[in-house]
């Protein structure tokens, strides 16, 4: 199933399926492209940034981001 | 004076490397028209002494924050500085992405991998010679917290020369202009 990677609940896996071109290049030096996997770690409340889990590291986002990155999640 | 520049990404042990090298010679700077603070020190290199600067830590080439543009402005204004890059290597990913920014830009670079002893905990096995034929510059494994590999990456910080892009994309079996 295709979800945004800010609708993703705690604790879900996925892979990243798209990311919005705007904002390719200034993610990919945080390790965030097509094809990694991912797992959602924290979400903030008051549209705080999301947490994530990506190559055993933790990259927080910006909800703003999270809502232009597709993923494919599991199950 | 010749310089040498630190680069990395946050929280890869650019200060520890830093202190480590530059020993008690350090000064505490404010960047221009900014508030953002960095580290100037002194080590000899080669008999000859060297400026090393602790360059604010940043992602990549592309600044998002008041402190990656300081980086990137500091990178810009010393055009003839060597460039040690600082990559985790428990990430080395987003690690070479900056270092390939960097190496790209045409600066003398070595790669210091950082953390090694947390990336062999983890059981992250990092071929650094093979990085080094890939790359054409300087890799050199180290952990700043106990100074192991420092005398290697210094010794070898004089070794460091640019390298070509299109080079690299062949080592690796990229086609030029067919990646996105």
């Amino acid at each position: 199933m295709e979800k945004k990677l800010s609708e993703m609940k705690y604790e879900e896996k996925g892979r990243i399926k798209k990311i919005d071109k705007s904002l390719r290049a200034q993610i990919a030096g945080m390790g965030i492209r097509e094809g990694k996997d991912v797992e959602m770690m924290t979400k903030q409340p008051m549209k705080g940034p999301v947490v994530v889990n990506i190559d055993r590291a933790n990259t927080s986002l910006g909800l703003g981001l999270a809502d232009k990155i597709t993923v494919e999640v599991e199950r | 004076m010749k310089k040498v520049l630190l680069m990395g990404q946050a929280n890869v042990g650019k200060s520890v490397l830093f202190n480590r090298l530059a020993g008690a010679h350090v000064t505490e700077s404010n960047y221009p028209g900014t508030t953002v603070d960095f580290a100037k020190g002194r080590m000899r290199l080669d008999h000859e002494d060297v400026e090393i600067i602790d360059v604010p830590g940043t992602f990549s080439l592309e600044p998002k924050d008041r402190a990656e543009e300081v980086a990137v402005k500091m990178l810009e204004d010393e055009k003839d500085a060597t460039v040690v890059c600082i990559i985790d290597a428990s990430k080395m990913e987003r690690g070479l992405y900056l270092a390939l920014e960097v190496i790209e830009k045409g600066y003398p670079v070595v790669v210091a991998l950082n953390m090694w002893d947390v990336a062999k905990d983890g059981n992250i096995k990092v071929d650094a010679k093979k990085l080094e034929q890939i790359l054409g510059v300087p890799v050199v494994p180290t952990v700043a917290t106990r100074g192991e590999g420092l005398k290697e990456l210094v010794l070898r910080m004089k070794k460091a020369a640019p390298a070509e892009v299109e080079k690299i994309m062949k080592n690796v079996g990229v086609k030029s202009g067919t990646h996105n």
